[in-house]
C-alpha cells in the first residue's frame, strides 16, 4: 500500500528523513518502521486515528524519543534521540499540546527563556523589548511584552512559543494537534501565522484531526495507521474521502463476534448528562446482554462521559435511572460501585497499582469480609475470574508492572468483573495492545453481555466496536450526533466516521 | 448486584503471552540490607567484643526504643506517599502532657492517657493539613511541628515537670519476664504494625493509596481518610514514646526530640522503604533500627563525638536515598 513518494528525487538534503524508525514501548508497537521524509519549505501534516503512532513519530523527529531502530535526520544530521536539545541545535523547534510558559513570567521574559539576550553581562531589556515587538510585527501578533503568561489565551501562548523558536533560530517548526485547544477564530490566526513562516522558508510539520485544516495548510500529507506509514503524497493527490479510507483502512479478519443472545430489560438509563464545556445533554440507556459502543475523536467528550456516569466526574450532572428507579447523580466512584456500575478506566497506569501483584490490584478496594487478608482464598478467586478472561493465572503474582499490556487489560477487567457489577463502563479496553489479546479481551466482552451484563465501550479502533456493539453512539464536541443500532444501513466505518468528523457548525444543525 | 453472572473460564488462549522482565535483580537488593546489617554487628564484634553481650544489647534498644517506635508510624506514613516532620514536636508534647498531667493529677495512667490523646490531636490536625486540605505534606507538617512544639512550651512554661512518683516510672523501668518492658513495647508495635501493614486490608489500601493514588481512587477507597489515618498513627506513636522516655527519665520538657524526626525518617529510608511510597515493609524498619542501633553503639563505644554521629547519620541516608533513586532511574 506504501505508494511511492511523488516528489522527484532531488540533490538538496531534505528537513527531515526518517528511515525504518520504530518504536516499541514496554511490549506494544508504536510506530513500526517509518519512512517519511519532509522537504525544506513544505507544510507536511501527519495523520491518522488515535494510536496511529502519530505523537510518537513526532517524538522521535523532534529528538525527545530515541528510535529502537532505523534513523532520523534533521538536515542530514542523525540525531541519536532522548535529547530534545540535539534536534534544536539543528534549528527544529517543536510545540506540544502541553505549552512549556512559566505561568508567572511576561510574554517578552517567556519569549526569550533560555536565550536572554546581555550586554556587558546584564541583560539587555531594551535589545529583548526591540526583537519582540519586531518579532510580534513580523508575525502580526498583538500580545503585550509585560502581560504574564498565566493571564494570556491558549493561543496567545502557542504564539509565545512559536516566536520563541523563531528567536532560536528554528528552521523547522513541529507542532502536535496545535488547534485542538484553539477556538475557530483564534484558529484563523495561527494558520495565519504559519502562512507567514512558510512564506520566510520555514518548514512545518504538524499533526492534526481537523481534516480540513490538514487539506488547507499542507503541501504533503502523510497517513499513519497502526503504526505505520500508509501513504505519504502531495496534497494534490489527497480528497478528504481517500484521506478518510487510509486512516481508517480496512481490517481483513474480524477480531470478534457480536452476541447473538437477545437483550434483557433496562438497567442503566441517564438522561442530560452535562459537565460544563464538555458534555452537553446526553442521553444513553443500555439493557442487559447489551453493548453499546461510543466512538468518537479525542477531546470528543466520550472518555468524560464514561467518568461522568461513574461517578469520577463529580462537576457532572443528570438522571439516573438504574434498574427503571431513580438514584442520586453520583458524586463518587465508590457510591457507584456500591450500586453495581464500575468503571474500567482508560489508562491502566492509572488504574492499577503497578507495583502490586495481579491478586492485590483484583481485590483492591473490595470491602466484603474481614479485616485480614486470606491470600489463598483470593488467589483462588483471582484466578477464577482472570481465567475468564484469558489471562494466564501463574502470572497473578507478578506485580502488574512487569506484565504485557494485554495481560494488564486482562487483570483490570477482571478486577471490576470480580465486584460481580450489572453494568460496565469500559473506556479503551484494546489501546496499545497486541492483536491477539485485542481479540481475547474483544470475545471476553461479548461473553460477560451474554451472562447478562449491560456493557458500555468506547474504542477509538473503530472496526472493534462495530464488531461488537449492539448499538453505537458517535460522540462530537461534546455531543451525541447520531444513534445507530447494527441492523441500521449506517452501521458502518463510512458512515460513522462521517459524523464523527462533522465539524461545530454542523452539529449544531444535527440537533 | 448481578448475582448470576457466571465468570467461568475462557476458551483456551491462541498464544502464551510473552514473558516478563526477571524479577531476580530486585531479589538481589530486597534482601541487601539485611547482609549491610550483619556486616555491621560483625564489624562492630571485632572493634568491640563487648558489643554482643545481653546488658550491650538491652542497652542498644533501650536508647533505641522512642525512635524506634516512631520509626513505625513513620514507615506507614512514607509508604502511603507521606512524610511527617512533626513527630519530633509531638514526641516532645507527649513527654511534657503525660509528665505534667501526672504531677497535677497525680496520676501517672492519666498522664499516659493524656499524651496518647495529645497525639490523636495532632495527627488529625496532621491528616486534614494534608489529606482535606491539601497542603505538601512536607510544608504541612514543618509548620505544625512548630505549632506543636509551641504548645508543648507553654504548657510547661519551658521548664521540666520533674515527677518524683516512683509509679510514674513504672512504664520504662519495669520488666516484663526479665525483658525491660520499653523493649517489650517496642516489639510488640512491630509486630502489630507488621501485621496490620502486611496482612489486612488497611494495610493494602496504604500501599495503593502511595503507590497509585488516583487507581485507588478508581477503586473506590475513601483515599483522603486513608491518608489521613497514617498521620493519626504516627502522632499516636510520637506521643507514646515521648512518654516512654519521660517515664524513662522521671522528667517530660519541651526541649527534646529535635533528631528524632530525621532519625526515624533515616531508620525508615535504610530499611529499604522507598521515599516514592507504595514500597516498603514493617520488617524493613526494624532492620533499619538495628542498623542505625548498632552504628550509635559502636560510635559511643568507640568514644567517636557526637559530631561524628551526627556526619555519619546523614551521610548514610543520602547513600541510602541516592541508591534508591539511582536504581530507579535505572529502571524506567
Amino acid at each position: 500500500m506504501n505508494d511511492p513518494t511523488p516528489q522527484a528525487p532531488t540533490t538538496s538534503t531534505p528537513a527531515i528523513a526518517c528511515r525504518g524508525a520504530r518504536k516499541v514501548f514496554s511490549g506494544s508497537v508504536a510506530v513500526a518502521g517509518a519512512d517519511v521524509v519532509v522537504r525544506t519549505g513544505e507544510v507536511h501534516a501527519l495523520v491518522g486515528e488515535n494510536g496511529a503512532g502519530k505523537s510518537t513519530l513526532l517524538g522521535m523527529i523532534s529528538g525527545r524519543l530515541a528510535a529502537d531502530d532505523g534513523t532520523v535526520e534533521v538536515f542530514g544530521h542523525r540525531l541519536q534521540g532522548g535529547n530534545p536539545r540535539e534536534s534544536r541545535d539543528h534549528g527544529l523547534v517543536a510545540v506540544y499540546q502541553e505549552l512549556t510558559m512559566v505561568p508567572g513570567l511576561t510574554a517578552e521574559a517567556n519569549v526569550f527563556l533560555g536565550q536572554v539576550r546581555t550586554r556587558r553581562g546584564l541583560l539587555d531589556a531594551r535589545g529583548m523589548r526591540r526583537r519582540y515587538l519586531e518579532l510580534c510585527d513580523e508575525l502580526d501578533i498583538h500580545v503585550p511584552p509585560t502581560a504574564l503568561a498565566r493571564d494570556l489565551s491558549v493561543s496567545q501562548q502557542q504564539m509565545l512559543e512559536i516566536m520563541r523558536g523563531i528567536e532560536s533560530n528554528g528552521r523547522i517548526l513541529v507542532l502536535d494537534e496545535p488547534t485542538a485547544a484553539l477556538a475557530e477564530h483564534e484558529r484563523e490566526v495561527l494558520y495565519r501565522v504559519l502562512r507567514t513562516l512558510t512564506a520566510r522558508g520555514t518548514t512545518i510539520v504538524f499533526v492534526s484531526h481537523n481534516l480540513d485544516e490538514v487539506l488547507d495548510l499542507s503541501d504533503t500529507i502523510t497517513v499513519l495507521r497502526d503504526g505505520q506509514v500508509v501513504r505519504s503524497a502531495a496534497r494534490a493527490d489527497w480528497t478528504r474521502p481517500t484521506l478518510i479510507e487510509h486512516m481508517v483502512g480496512r481490517t481483513v479478519d474480524k477480531l470478534a463476534e457480536r452476541g447473538t443472545h437477545p437483550a434483557g430489560a433496562e438497567v442503566l438509563s441517564a438522561r442530560s448528562v452535562r459537565l460544563p464545556g464538555v458534555l452537553h445533554d446526553i442521553d444513553v440507556t443500555v439493557r442487559a446482554g447489551e453493548i453499546v459502543g461510543l466512538w468518537g475523536l479525542v477531546g470528543s467528550g466520550r472518555t468524560t462521559f464514561l467518568r461522568s456516569l461513574a461517578g469520577a466526574e463529580p462537576a457532572s450532572s443528570g438522571d439516573l435511572r438504574i434498574h427503571g428507579e431513580e438514584v442520586a447523580w453520583p458524586r463518587t466512584v465508590r457510591r457507584s460501585i456500591d450500586r453495581g456500575v464500575v468503571l474500567v478506566p482508560e489508562s491502566r497506569k492509572e488504574a492499577l497499582v503497578l507495583g502490586m501483584d495481579g491478586t492485590s490490584n483484583f481485590w483492591l478496594g473490595r470491602r466484603r469480609g474481614g479485616p485480614f487478608l486470606d491470600r489463598g482464598a483470593e488467589r483462588e478467586d483471582a484466578a477464577e475470574t482472570a481465567g475468564f478472561f484469558a489471562f494466564d493465572r501463574s502470572r497473578l503474582g507478578a506485580p502488574v508492572r512487569t506484565l504485557s499490556g494485554g495481560n494488564q487489560q486482562k487483570v483490570l477487567l477482571a478486577k471490576w468483573a470480580g465486584h460481580r457489577p450489572d453494568v460496565f463502563l469500559i473506556d479503551e479496553p484494546t489501546r496499545g495492545i497486541d492483536i491477539g489479546a485485542k481479540a481475547e479481551v474483544l470475545t471476553s466482552l461479548v461473553r460477560l453481555a451474554a451472562e447478562g451484563a449491560a456493557v458500555v465501550v468506547t474504542s477509538s479502533e473503530l472496526e472493534e466496536v462495530l464488531a461488537i456493539a449492539n448499538r453505537l453512539l458517535v460522540f462530537a464536541h461534546g455531543s451525541v450526533v447520531r444513534e445507530i443500532a447494527s441492523d441500521d444501513p449506517e452501521f458502518n466505518v463510512d458512515a460513522v466516521v462521517r459524523h464523527g468528523f462533522s465539524t461545530g457548525d454542523t452539529d449544531e444543525l444535527v440537533h | 448486584m448481578n448475582s448470576s453472572t457466571d465468570l467461568s473460564p475462557a476458551a483456551p488462549a491462541a498464544a502464551a503471552a510473552p514473558a516478563g522482565r526477571p524479577a531476580f535483580a530486585p531479589a538481589v537488593s530486597r534482601f541487601a540490607m539485611i547482609g549491610v546489617l550483619v556486616a555491621l554487628v560483625v564489624l562492630a564484634t571485632a572493634l568491640y567484643p563487648g558489643f554482643l553481650s545481653p546488658a550491650n544489647l538491652r542497652d542498644l534498644l533501650l536508647q533505641n526504643t522512642a525512635v524506634g517506635i516512631v520509626a513505625l508510624g513513620m514507615t506507614f506514613v512514607i509508604i502511603s506517599g507521606g512524610f511527617d516532620l512533626s513527630v519530633g514536636a509531638t514526641y516532645a508534647l507527649g513527654a511534657t502532657v503525660s509528665a505534667g498531667v501526672a504531677l497535677s493529677t497525680g496520676s501517672p495512667v492519666l498522664g499516659i492517657l493524656a499524651a496518647v490523646g495529645a497525639g490523636v490531636v495532632c495527627g488529625i490536625a496532621n491528616g486534614t493539613l494534608v489529606a482535606r486540605i491539601g497542603i505538601n505534606p512536607f510544608v504541612a507538617t514543618l509548620g505544625s511541628a512548630s505549632v506543636i512544639s509551641g504548645i508543648a512550651y507553654l504548657y510547661s512554661s519551658s521548664a521540666p515537670f520533674i515527677v518524683a512518683d516512683p509509679n510514674f516510672k513504672i512504664l520504662a523501668r519495669s520488666s516484663v519476664a526479665s525483658i525491660p518492658t520499653p523493649i517489650v513495647v517496642l516489639a510488640v508495635t512491630f509486630v502489630v504494625g507488621g501485621v496490620a501493614l502486611a496482612m489486612t486490608r488497611y494495610g493494602r489500601n496504604i500501599y495503593a493509596v502511595g503507590g497509585n493514588h488516583e487507581a485507588g481512587w478508581l477503586s473506590g477507597l475513601r483515599v483522603k481518610d486513608l491518608t489521613a489515618s497514617v498521620y493519626v498513627l504516627t502522632g499516636v506513636l510520637a506521643a507514646f514514646a515521648g512518654t516512654i522516655d519521660a517515664s524513662r527519665l522521671g522528667v517530660g520538657q519541651a526541649d527534646v526530640g529535635a533528631n528524632i524526626a530525621l532519625d526515624a525518617i533515616a531508620i525508615v529510608i535504610v530499611g529499604g522503604t522507598s521515599l516514592r511510597g507504595g514500597e516498603g515493609a514493617v520488617w524493613r524498619t526494624a532492620v533499619g533500627l538495628l542498623i542505625f542501633a548498632t552504628l550509635t553503639n559502636l560510635f559511643y563505644s568507640l568514644n567517636l563525638s557526637q559530631n561524628w554521629q551526627l556526619l555519619a547519620k546523614g551521610a548514610i541516608v543520602l547513600v541510602a536515598v541516592g541508591l534508591d533513586s539511582w536504581s530507579r532511574n535505572r529502571r524506567s
